[in-house]
């Protein structure tokens, strides 16, 4: 049984805004700092996802499948280092986009190429152009069903994947038969930290490049709108700071403060 | 051909409170988009939601009606829309950006090959058929501009960019009912586990006050429920306090959780990560209880007290409650 994560290389979404630097003229946003680019969070989850799936599913084969213009390859390796079996590097300049298709369509090529997969894990959005949209349009080229926000993915015999998928207020199961592609998002918990053995191990094999011009992925629709413009939104308020001697005292002049500008009114109506 | 495809979302049995923003983006565009404002309200024992959409006063008022509706199944309800979508063919359909509306949204448009406009705060028709659009990206920190040709397409606007459109007068307006006739299912679900939420929930109340990682633990969200439960408004979280198990992930506030926009938003310990401000920003009055006085959340603070949480609310508590109180003599 082959399990495939797909990942995104992204710009550490942690940066702060003032280490940003808008590329309005190719419509790219970049890094001032020699900072290292990530792993989207969220596929890290879907490694996650794979590794626990593994954990009562013996064979269970895992595939970790990128698609990018360029690659930090120490960085990707980290999927080796915690237990990927492979490390697949779609490179192509193309791919460095916001449109979500080229994307999609590189990744279901090199899917097919490998043979196929079981099951396939998407984290829910890409912490970079938030569209969240590879999934679907994978699901499509695939004609594999799709579950979305996972926050626990289980396999029932052999046949068959159940998540819990989270709600605004709760969860609720859902399930359909493999090969299916599933989405997970934060609430299924963090990535492992590799042992050190399985870093030692990883830090040896090597991840297997493949040019998109291979994989026959064929044109991707061009349905994404076109970005004509990036900007740092200004979202500053004035700070009026509550000057008091210590902590109670403070918390006494922020609550006159706010009764006397009316933003809290006490026993009025909810 | 319809114009304008509004999504009426329906959760247990009523209308999400982004029907009314959807109403304000279809107004702001309807002059350039032809065909008339409808609306597609989808679910199970909706003819109470329906008649209450109505109140926007749409040209036309569809309704599917099924059993197989009663829960939020993306497959199922994305295969109603896109029934609707072939019977209607609208220039542009406009879903909320819940769990549920996101969901069908992007099913929609990857099926029929209608570009996408997700997340948008600032719309508008371009003199050439297409639309531009506003949209927040990486977490927030950057707003992209975007533009795009002639329709259709899906436009899921951000809940809170715009403002809720007021019901017009009774309309009367009689409901075309369509017969549910969806391909075979790939997926199933269950009913929903809905967790029960202590007081408001997050995104209804008017105030919010909300802890994040500075609380260091569950307990002094103890003190965080008794605030709201003075004030009237309900508890939110940073994503920090709910990855630590500390509340429950319906509290979440941010990216990934609930965009809100309260009358007060009061964060306590919260650092003020791009990818929580995206998620409250909107707010009209920010006050910030943080240690740090470098602590970003100050920068969008209207009001900031540099101080030990559990110290600064308690006191802030206490305050409250003695007024509360003295009032409640006077009266
Ligand atoms: C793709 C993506 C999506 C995300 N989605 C969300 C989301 O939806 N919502 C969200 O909130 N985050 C989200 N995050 C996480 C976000 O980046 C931050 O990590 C998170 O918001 C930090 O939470 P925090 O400020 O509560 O915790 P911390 O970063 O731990 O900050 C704690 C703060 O409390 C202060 N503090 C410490 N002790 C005290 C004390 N005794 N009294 C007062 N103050 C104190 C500290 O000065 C600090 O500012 C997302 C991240 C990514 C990458």
């Amino acid at each position: 049984m082959r399990a495939v994560v797909c990942l995104k290389q992204v710009i550490d979404p942690l940066t702060p805004a003032t280490s940003l630097a808008l590329d309005v003229q190719d419509m790219k946003i970049r890094v001032r700092a020699a900072a290292p680019p990530v792993i989207n969070g969220f596929d890290e989850q879907g490694i996650e996802a794979a590794l626990r799936l593994r954990e009562t599913i013996r064979e269970l084969e895992i595939v970790c499948i990128a698609a990018s213009e360029r690659f930090n390859t120490d960085v990707m390796k980290r999927a080796l280092a915690v237990g990927a079996d492979q490390l697949i590097l779609v490179q192509d300049p193309s791919l460095d986009t916001w449109n979500s298709y080229p994307v999609a369509y590189a990744l279901a090529a090199a899917i097919r190429q490998i043979g196929g997969a079981d099951l396939v894990l998407c984290g829910r959005q890409g912490s970079d152009w938030d569209n969240g949209l590879v999934p679907y349009i994978l699901a499509d080229l695939l004609a594999m069903p799709l579950l979305t926000l996972a926050k626990r993915v289980n396999i029932a015999d052999g046949k068959r994947v159940e998540i819990e998928r989270v709600l605004a207020d709760g969860s609720m199961t859902m399930e359909a038969a493999l090969p299916a592609i599933v989405t997970v998002t934060s609430e299924l918990g963090a990535l492992r930290m590799p042992s050190v053995a399985a870093r030692l191990t990883a830090a040896r094999k090597q991840p297997r490049q493949i040019a998109l011009a291979d994989l026959g992925a064929g044109a991707p629709p061009a349905l994404a709108p076109e970005v004509i413009d990036l900007a740092i939104p200004v979202t500053g308020r004035n700070c009026t700071f509550i000057e008091a001697a210590d902590g109670p005292g403070a918390g006494v002049r922020l609550a006159e403060t706010l009764l006397e500008t009316g933003a809290v009114r006490l026993g009025m109506e909810r | 051909m319809a114009g304008i495809l509004i999504v009426a979302e329906v959760d247990a049995g009523v209308l999400r409170p982004e029907y009314w923003e959807l109403a304000t983006v279809a107004r702001a565009v309807s002059a350039s988009i032809p065909g008339g404002v409808s609306v597609a309200v989808i679910g199970a024992d909706v003819a109470a939601a329906a008649q209450q959409a109505a109140g926007i006063g749409p040209d036309t008022l569809h309704v599917i009606d099924d059993e197989r509706l009663a829960n939020p199944w993306p497959e199922a309800h994305a295969a109603a829309l896109i029934q609707l979508c072939g019977e209607l063919s609208p220039q542009m359909v406009l879903a909320p950006r819940s769990i549920l509306g996101a969901e069908i949204a992007a099913r929609l448009a990857v099926r029929c090959g209608w570009p996408l406009l997700q997340d948008v705060v600032q719309i508008e028709a371009t003199p050439d058929g297409g639309l531009q659009a506003v949209r927040p990206v990486s977490g927030g920190a950057v707003a992209a501009t975007v533009r795009i040709g002639a329709g259709p397409w899906v436009v899921v606007p951000r809940p809170r960019a715009f403002a809720p459109a007021a019901a017009s007068a009774v309309a009367e307006i009689t409901p075309t009912r369509h017969a549910f006739a969806p391909p075979p299912f790939a997926t199933a679900c269950g009913t929903p586990q809905r967790v029960a939420v202590q007081g408001l929930s997050v995104d209804r109340a008017k105030i919010v006050v909300a802890g994040g990682g500075g609380l260091g633990g569950p307990e002094p969200f103890t003190l965080l429920r008794e605030v709201a439960a003075l004030v009237g408004g309900a508890v939110g979280a940073s994503r920090v306090a709910v990855d630590s198990g500390w509340v429950q992930s319906t509290m979440q506030v941010g990216l990934t959780g609930k965009t809100i926009a309260p009358d007060l938003y009061i964060a306590v310990g919260i650092s003020g990560a791009i990818q929580h401000l995206v998620g409250c920003s909107s707010s009209q009055v920010i006050v910030a209880v943080n240690s740090d006085p470098a602590a970003p959340i100050f920068g969008i603070a209207n009001y900031g007290v540099v101080g030990d949480c559990k110290e600064v609310m308690t006191a802030f508590r206490d305050t409250l409650a003695t007024r509360a109180a003295q009032a409640g003599r006077a009266v």
